[in-house]
């Protein structure tokens, strides 16, 4: 009786082994991927959770500590609302008084345009200490937005003040080709913006203010170059913001549905998958049709048909 | 006296008889057989929509001052073919929809040679005595790959130059003869004022003109060798069922053209393709972040992408690294696709028959599972020219999906290799395969079992051996010997032959 189990456990193993060589290789190969994958994750999480629970704390010391020290330095209302607002949404990362913490750099030294582009565009606050700055609707009105600015600006000497740009007389042939040479090579030539190496990746630049475009080109936020009056003057970033605020987004653009402006990928995937699919389901429906059509007449007139 | 001259011309050029025996010819009735025609129809509408465009077109470097429509480029600096490509979209009646017409009959044109391509490989149709119409349809792909990227280079934009500038790289990487020959071809350095010019004579002149006469010898071979069909139906190796040129067939294939322009002319009326006044004009030194060929080069792109940074040190000499995946990639390619069929016969089938009966695709599972992974390597290949786009949408970093892709393009071919081979296997046992399944009725009688019932066969899947319809060929030799025995040296050479 063993014996005969055994015999049948060695047939059958013989043929799992014979039959499932490439999954059992490929078993065998990617199981160490993922029980690496599942041991990496496991930590992560844990520390995700820890993350954010010192977070919550720091939050709530930082909190008292502002109260403690409200109104020290507020000298104007507009001041004494960007106090108020920085302390609420911004101190616990960026420290009081915008000194920096573990968390996060201080702000001194960088002046209102700055602060002014992160929080207008949506940036700051972020989503959750650690994530990534990305473009989401703005927390704050303008009102606010310029109270929060010039609080930290007023905490520290230099930087960049919020810029207005009179985009009066300004051409926007010039501002195409100073696009072109400087910011293409990054947001691409139609503004869509694109990933670029190392997890880095350039913005769209579609529905911008000009207020934003110049405090952008002047201070370089995360990876983007400062592009100084040395490298754009004051009369080219009035150019250039003319063109990325009014024609970027190409209003006046002909020649139907635009794909996105990411170019011959987009153009490609419809020409094959519409333009060579729908001929194809062209010549499927002519091919058909004239197939059935024939049946019933040989049907009518094969009787008399001879084999050959 | 119309009678009169068309015998005339009849007596001099025999058209009746040639042209009876072309209007008879069987075209099997098979949807897969018109793919082939719609690289037809659209080359026709690339021909018409091309010669509306080389009247308005200018094809020059020659700087000028653009004034037109398009604000943002009022007033600038722009060669000449820019700008009056710039025109045609802007200030010509009807030439942004014959540009894009154009240019989607392209994309339509390439896409359905590559089909065709595979249609004819899958089915076999490619052995003998098919195997030069197979080079030459081969041919007809690399030259129309060829021209669609000289016509995206023309227009001169920041884009396409970018496109010229890694072409000309790529001529350079080729060991030994590559600056001789980048600088033969474009007329010295890059960028000279020379490679429009050229490249627009190559456009619309001297590539279309070889593109034609290949097409006439392409469907002359087609001709001579009769259609291949699938079996069934009475279909033998030694004969062809269908339906005659002559109606039945052209007003088969005229619906078709008018559709496959029709589909051309929407998508050249409701999507826009290749807008260069976003692009702007091309300076040398100015360069777009992620520019990629039209999708027919791209996986030519995504090869030189997905290469690793290596290269050769010969004593005295560097082979770059572009020269892999820009010379030799497609070169092997295209080594590889031209003698397929004697790799075929000589090392996998050992098949040397004339074959005018086509495979399915199960019927050759080897020929099936390599087709299958080297067209899934060069899918990855082309999907790899869009990492950045790729990147851009899932918000993962660029290198993250590089690496997939280089492994991809190694896993993917090795999983669809036995995958197609075992579907082919698995295929060949399942007659019923493909075809689509029988209602079955429920029936109950009249001491109230229940039955099941088969419900009659489709129209289109009754096959009953018909014998093929045979044509009556006119057999005029017997007529033209005795006109000959008979002929006096007064008929000067030409002979009269009676007709009923």
């Amino acid at each position: 009786m063993i014996e005969a189990i055994k015999k049948r456990i060695k047939i059958h193993f013989k043929a799992i082994v014979k039959y499932n060589k490439v999954a059992g290789l490929l078993v065998f190969a990617l199981a160490p991927v993922l029980l690496t994958q599942f041991l990496v994750a496991l930590p992560a999480v844990a520390s995700v959770g820890s993350h954010l629970s010192r977070h919550e704390s720091q939050r709530q010391s930082n909190m008292s500590q502002a109260t403690a020290a409200a109104a020290a330095g507020a000298k104007t209302p507009q001041l004494q609302e960007g106090r108020t607002l920085f302390d609420e949404n911004c101190s616990s990362c960026h420290g009081v008084d915008a000194a920096g913490s573990k968390l996060a750099p201080g702000l001194h030294g960088l002046g209102a345009g700055v602060v002014n582009l992160w929080v207008s565009s949506g940036w700051m606050p972020l989503a959750n200490p650690g994530a990534e700055p990305a473009r989401k609707p703005a927390l704050f009105d303008l009102q606010q937005t310029n109270a929060i600015s010039d609080y930290v600006a007023s905490l520290s000497r230099g930087g960049i003040p919020i810029l207005y740009p009179n985009l009066k007389g300004a051409s926007v042939t010039e501002g195409f080709s100073i696009f072109a040479l400087n910011c293409a090579p990054c947001h691409t030539i139609t503004g869509a913006g694109d990933a670029l190496s190392n997890g880095l990746y350039a913005p769209p630049l579609h529905g911008l203010t000009s207020t934003q475009v110049a405090e952008a080109v002047r201070s370089g936020p995360n990876n983007m170059p400062v592009f100084s009056t040395g490298v754009i003057s004051k009369s080219q970033l009035k150019d250039l913001v003319a063109y990325v605020t009014k024609y970027i987004e190409h209003p006046d653009n002909p020649g139907g549905v635009g794909l996105g402006g990411v170019g011959p990928v987009a153009e490609g995937f419809i020409g094959l998958f519409v333009g060579v699919g729908l001929c194809l389901l062209v010549a499927f429906w002519i091919g058909d049709r004239t197939e059935k059509e024939e049946d019933k007449g040989h049907k009518k007139s094969e009787t008399g048909v001879q084999h050959a | 006296m119309i009678d009169a001259i068309y015998n005339w011309i009849d007596n001099r050029l025999a058209l009746s008889k040639s042209g009876r025996h072309l209007l008879n010819k069987i075209f099997p009735d098979h949807w897969s057989f018109m793919i082939g025609e719609i690289a037809l129809y659209s080359f026709i509408v690339l021909l018409i929509s091309g010669v509306f465009l080389t009247l308005y077109f200018v094809p020059s470097e020659a700087m000028t001052i653009y004034h037109g429509a398009y604000k943002p480029l009022d007033g600038m600096r722009v060669s000449q073919a820019y700008a009056s490509t710039i025109n045609i979209s802007f200030g010509v009646r009807g030439g942004l929809f014959m540009r894009q017409l154009h240019h989607w009959a392209a994309n339509i044109f390439v896409g359905s040679i590559v089909v065709h391509m595979l249609r004819v490989f899958f089915t076999g149709a490619f052995r003998r005595p098919r195997e030069a119409n197979w080079m030459i349809g081969a041919t007809l792909l690399i030259l129309a790959i060829f021209n669609g990227f000289l016509g995206y280079s023309i227009p001169d934009d920041l884009v396409s130059g970018t496109g010229i500038r890694i072409a000309f790289s790529i001529l350079e990487s080729i060991p030994f003869v590559g600056t001789n020959l980048a600088f033969f071809l474009f007329g010295g350095n890059y960028p000279g004022t020379d490679i429009i010019p050229r490249f627009f004579i190559l456009h619309v002149l001297i590539l279309p003109l070889v593109i034609l006469g290949l097409l006439a010898a392409h469907l002359g071979m087609l001709v001579k060798h009769k259609h291949t069909q699938f079996k069934g139906r009475g279909a033998r190796n030694d004969n062809v069922v269908g339906s005659p040129l002559w109606p039945n067939y052209a007003a088969k294939a005229g619906g078709f053209f008018f559709l496959t322009t029709g589909v051309t002319a929407i998508l050249a009326a409701l999507v826009q393709i290749n807008p260069i006044w976003q692009y702007g004009p091309y300076v040398p030194y100015k360069v777009s972040y992620a520019v990629q060929p039209d999708w027919y080069m791209g996986w030519l792109d995504g090869a030189l992408r997905v290469m690793p940074s290596w290269e050769i040190h010969l004593p005295g000499h560097m082979i770059p690294n572009v020269f892999f995946p820009g010379i030799l990639l497609p070169g092997v390619t295209f080594t590889l696709i031209y003698l397929w069929p004697f790799i075929e016969s000589k090392f996998i089938t050992h098949d040397y028959a004339e074959h005018h009966l086509l495979d399915k695709p199960r019927d050759n599972p080897m020929r099936t599972a390599i087709g299958a992974a080297v067209f899934a390597f060069y899918f990855v290949l082309f999907g790899a020219s869009s990492t950045d786009v790729l990147a851009n949408y899932l918000q993962v970093s660029l290198n993250v999906v590089l690496w997939a892709f280089r492994i991809a393009c190694i896993v993917v071919p090795i999983v669809v290799f036995p995958v197609a081979y075992k579907i082919c296997l698995e295929l060949q046992h399942l007659p019923e395969a493909g075809k689509r399944k029988r209602h079955m009725i429920i029936v109950r009688d009249e001491e109230g079992a229940y039955h099941s019932v088969d419900s009659e066969e489709y129209p289109g899947y009754v096959t009953p051996e018909l014998a093929p319809v045979q044509i009556e060929e006119v057999d005029l030799s017997p007529e033209i010997s005795a006109l000959n025995a008979t002929a006096t040296p007064k008929d000067t050479g030409v002979y009269k032959i009676p007709r009923d």
